[in-house]
């Protein structure tokens, strides 16, 4: 690694942090509204990717005009899911974490097997898209669109979370409902309601990273196995129920992982992303911004 | 009907050749085993076999004129035209599962051979089982070298290994240097699977066996979610051709990177896999013209071979896509299979054997750019001579060996 | 190498030996005796290989699940890592044969052993972690052994190791065509894995983990160390993980690190648990009962179309199970018990 190459790695560490932050930032939405792990994210990834892919193909549509339809069409996906699965997961009196744990991997395994089967296992291309193959040059740093654009979508899906959370009356019910279930129902607010259109918005910020990964992914039914576990690891290290530790976490993730490719064998470069969170772990058991 | 013919055909055939295994007395068929991944990460290598594979029973099931062994008649005729069918089995990539699978088509399917298996590491557990039952493995498009040292009595690869097809990489490239283009330095670039890791160990050894300097040697993750940083290594050791061993959702990822930077590699000499797949060529082709792979073989053999042409057809009204270097693998391996049980008249596997390993098919009467078709004492076909082929202007062709090539070589890729 | 001295020398509890409660476990080794027996007896009716290749899986993936079960189920520490040990004693036992020609048994007892230092040096670090903190903490870790193995090229790297062709022996573990004495080996297992739980069950280790489990603030207060309760069911948990990796090495004859470390062997060792009955004795055993032929049958006679069904019917059956039965399948048997009981 020289010098004059690692202006060049922190920016590619960054913008590739930043949509990892934005991958992450549905699972630690649902997780910090429920304590639900939901081990279907990678598959509601595939999904919004393929949701992606189908709009280009039958509307023409280029992913950054698509955008919004996918993030409601997911939206769709995650409210169905909570009233189908989730809830009735949450309802058994026991091994509740089990439960809700293994009725996701169950649903992860079959979305998977029901891609295979819709779409078969080939492998799809959004081509030809506005952003895929042009760069920016920097003067002599090279960004990619498709990746800037990501960028900027993850800071604005954060922003825009920020103030839902804080300025809206939903917000303010998701963290009641979050705080304290039984105490919400007594003022009246429904909390299957909240969880629904909470796994909805969680879904659909899934849907809005599935939109941007394919402008620059090939999409098969296995695709959002690897950044599935990238995600998991980025919401504990932030901290599970911090929607804005997710999106430090993500940067920071993104950053190790371009540093560390450049200094041990690329390889072995999700090393340095393990070994951060153990460390981070270590010293701080609830992540870097969870609460315990 | 036609199998009450069947069957008078085989009655026949028994009375004058002894004794049948019930399977084929019963059923007027030959019962095969073919394994590949049909589920998980390279369920689409597996669904393109068994594209392969049933295009190749067309041939050998009904009465066709193509220039084939085999393909003339209906069935096979050294046994009374019995038909072959197949029994699919899927691995999803894991030894264990490939051996299981290997047990259950055997013991409880009767199948007389068994076809495989894409990966090279399913290959050595569906070979080694395949020896504990004396079944013929035919392996079609596993190319790791190390398979066929094992010693197997059983084990059969119609096609190159890695060493072969690494050597005539390299071998273009001396022959390009004598033709006083410079090239001093290559770039291995491969993922961390068995595919891999052989295909590089070949490429060290040979780069340094040869005289050229290794600029960069990277090992990655298989389906990594990002290249960028193994993308900005390749530029800034910027070898004079870039040697790359890796599958579809890698290589695009990775050519994107490149692109991203703004690096054009000088020179791209590829082992195939990825690389030529359908899925590349259509979302990154713009960024690979001038590319070349090692192949067995290539589109415009069809220009040079009716029956090539014929069976790419017939392919591609089944799966929408050519024919490539391991589809076309395959269909060659079952009409090897065929031809040898066809010689054989006889489902027993132990006769299968001897057949297959008095094999010998001119490579004429193949789809393949090969000289031959017949297996040395490790079960090596020896001559399975790789091509390289040149992507230029969306379509593949041949230009190395010189004697077989169709196009002369575009070099350097990108000046 | 410190195995720790099994439970079974543990005195029997000091806990009030009610003659319900005597009575119970009397029964409940009855009911091993018989049920192993009749697990015994199944090779003499299953003479088909693949079928007999089945039993194999289900009575390892038993083990298996049983040993992740002292781990996760009594001690409530949901390891999502347990491909580690795994790997651990495949490799061990491959590595020691192929190369030193170390007989399996002792490559299993070595890879036991390191199993078990490495459950030791890792639980001295995670086992502050609550909850997700932990279970990801033990996904990394397995991830980070897999890409060590992955890159090793001492433990032959991504090819692997391939175990030679030798003569039919128990000495080597090697059988060409016969799978009995496989059946008999993983049966083996899974008696020692059973019985080892049924002990912990009744004694003062069982009693303290379940207070870890269930309430550890109180458990602490109580004196009860739960740290070292911790350690202690984590290394038991590793020892028979690795033994079962060990098993497994010379079953396939053939390691390679996706094929022994992948992070699919750290769920198939949870799945059973959770479908049968998590915390219990014989959920993990009926589990892996359903799950392992299940597995294998949809990918054997629906898999073959390529087309995904076999992974929708096996995804939908789990997600159907943990949803209607979230206590686990064996409390059907549960209740009929206690019917039974009430009609006497």
């Amino acid at each position: 690694m020289t010098a004059s190459a690692l202006p060049q790695i922190l920016a590619t560490g960054l913008l590739m942090g930043l949509i990892y932050a934005l991958i992450a930032a549905g699972l630690s939405l649902i997780f910090g509204l429920m304590d639900v792990v939901n081990f279907a994210h990678g598959e509601f990834l595939m999904l919004a990717m393929y949701a992606t892919f189908g709009f280009a193909v039958f509307a023409h549509l280029d992913p950054v005009l698509s955008l919004p339809l996918v993030a409601a069409v997911m939206f769709i996906v995650g409210a169905s899911v909570y009233a189908g699965v989730v809830r009735h997961a949450m309802r058994s009196k026991v091994n509740t974490g089990m439960v809700q744990i293994f009725s996701t991997f169950g649903l992860a395994t079959l979305i998977q097997g029901g891609a295979q089967f819709f779409f078969t296992p080939d492998f799809r291309n959004v081509d030809h898209t506005w952003l895929s193959a042009k760069t920016l040059d920097l003067g002599g740093i090279f960004l990619p669109w498709s990746q800037i654009f990501g960028g900027l979508i993850s800071l604005v899906a954060f922003g825009g979370l920020y103030l839902m959370m804080t300025r809206t009356d939903f917000g303010r019910a998701l963290e009641a409902t979050r705080e304290d279930k039984g105490a919400v129902a007594l003022v009246g607010i429904d909390s299957n309601r909240v969880f629904a259109l909470g796994w909805g918005l969680g879904a659909a910020l899934v849907g809005v990273a599935g939109a941007v990964l394919a402008t620059s992914y090939a999409i098969h039914p296995q695709v959002g196995a690897g950044f599935a576990t990238i995600a998991y690891i980025t919401v504990a290290l932030g901290g599970f129920g911090s929607v804005f530790g997710a999106l430090v976490a993500g940067i920071v993730v993104g950053l190790v992982e371009a540093l560390t490719a450049n200094t041990l064998p690329p390889a072995m470069k999700s090393m340095g992303i393990y070994a951060l969170y153990l460390v981070v772990i270590f010293l701080r058991p609830q992540g870097l911004f969870g609460k315990l | 009907m036609k199998r009450r013919q069947a069957l008078i055909g085989i009655a026949g055939t028994v009375a004058l050749n002894g004794a049948f295994t019930q399977a084929l007395a019963q059923k007027g068929e030959v019962v095969i085993g073919v394994i590949y991944p049909l589920t998980g990460s390279s369920a689409q290598v597996g669904v393109d076999s068994k594209h392969a594979i049933d295009t190749a029973l067309e041939i050998i099931n009904t009465a066709s004129t193509l220039d084939l062994p085999g393909a003339k008649n209906a069935g096979l005729a050294g046994l009374g035209n019995a038909k072959v069918r197949v029994v699919y089995a899927d691995h999803q990539g894991d030894p264990q599962k490939g051996r299981s699978e290997a047990e259950r088509l055997i013991t409880q399917e009767n199948v007389c051979t068994i076809v495989g298996a894409f990966h090279s590491a399913v290959s050595a557990t569906v070979s080694a089982t395949c020896e504990r039952y004396e079944v013929p493995y035919l392996c079609a498009d596993s190319s790791s070298p190390s398979l066929s040292r094992r010693g197997l009595k059983y084990f059969f690869r119609t096609s190159a290994h890695d060493e072969m097809f690494s050597e005539a990489m390299f071998d273009f490239m001396d022959a390009m240097k004598s033709k006083g283009k410079p090239i001093g330095s290559v770039g291995i670039f491969y993922e961390d699977t068995i595919f891999g890791t052989d295909s590089s160990a070949v490429q060290r050894k040979l780069a340094n066996e040869r005289g050229y300097k290794i600029a960069c040697d990277i090992k990655y993750r298989a389906n990594s979610p990002s290249l960028s940083a193994e993308a900005q290594q390749i530029k800034t050791a910027n070898p004079d051709v870039l040697l790359p061993s890796s599958y579809t959702s890698d290589a695009i990822l990775l050519t994107n990177a490149m692109a991203s930077i703004g690096y054009k590699p000088k020179n791209l000499v590829t082992q195939a896999a990825g690389y030529i797949e359908k899925p590349t060529l259509e979302s990154v082709g713009d960024k690979l013209q001038g590319m070349i792979s090692r192949a067995s073989f290539s589109a415009d053999m069809g220009d040079k071979r009716p029956s090539a042409k014929a069976v790419n057809d017939m392919f591609k009204a089944r799966a929408g896509r050519d024919l490539n270097d391991q589809t076309s693998r395959v269909f060659t391996a079952m009409m090897v299979l065929a031809e040898a049980i066809d010689r054989a008249k006889s489902v027993e596997p132990k006769k299968i054997r001897e057949a297959l390993v008095a094999t010998d098919i001119p490579g004429e009467k193949t789809i393949m750019p090969w000289k031959r078709v017949k297996f040395d004492a490790t079960g090596q076909n020896t001559f399975a001579s790789p091509v390289l082929i040149q992507f230029k202007a969306g379509k593949f062709s041949t230009v190395f060996p010189f004697e077989v090539a169709t196009a002369t070589p575009v070099w350097p890729m990108n000046p | 190498m410190s195995i720790p001295s099994s439970p079974a020398a543990v005195s029997p509890s000091s806990t009030p030996s009610l003659a319900g409660v005597t009575r119970h476990r009397r029964r409940q080794l009855i009911e091993a005796v018989v049920v192993f027996a009749l697990i015994a007896l199944l090779p003499l009716l299953v003479k088909n290989a693949y079928l007999r290749n089945v039993i194999v899986l289900t009575l390892m993936y038993a083990a298996l699940a049983q040993s992740w079960n002292i781990l996760g189920g009594y001690c409530g520490q949901i390891s999502l890592g347990h491909a580690l040990y795994f790997g651990v004693g495949a490799y061990a036992v491959s590595k020691l044969y192929v190369s030193y020609g170390v007989l399996p048994w002792f490559g299993m007892l070595a890879g036991g052993g390191l199993a078990v230092l490495l459950a030791l040096a890792l639980g001295y670090g995670t086992f502050r972690l609550k909850g997700h903190y932990f279970s990801i903490a033990t996904l990394v870790i397995a991830e980070m052994g897999l890409l060590i193995v992955h890159n090793w090229d001492w433990l032959g790297g991504a090819t692997g190791i391939q175990w030679p062709f030798g003569p039919d022996s128990w000495a080597t573990l090697q059988f060409a065509r016969d799978k009995t004495p496989y059946i008999f080996f993983a049966l083996g297992l899974l008696v020692v894995t059973w019985l080892l739980t049924f002990f912990i069950e009744g004694s003062k280790w069982g009693y303290w983990w379940r207070a870890v489990k269930d309430h550890p603030e109180a458990a602490e207060s109580l004196g009860v160390t739960v740290f070292r309760s911790k350690m202690a069911a984590a290394a038991l948990s590793a020892f028979f993980t690795a033994i079962g990796g060990g098993f497994y090495a010379a079953f396939v004859s053939y390691v390679d690190p996706d094929s022994v470390m992948h992070f699919r062997f750290s769920l198939l060792m949870v799945l059973p648990v959770v479908l049968g009955g998590i915390g219990t004795l014989w959920g993990p055993i009926l589990g892996a009962a359903i799950l392992v032929p299940l597995s294998e049958f949809t990918r054997s006679y629906v898999g073959g179309s390529g087309g995904g069904l076999d992974l929708m019917l096996y995804g939908g059956l789990v997600m159907a199970v943990a949803l209607l039965k979230p206590e686990g399948l064996i409390k059907l048997f549960a209740r009929k018990t206690r019917i039974r009981e009430a009609a006497r």
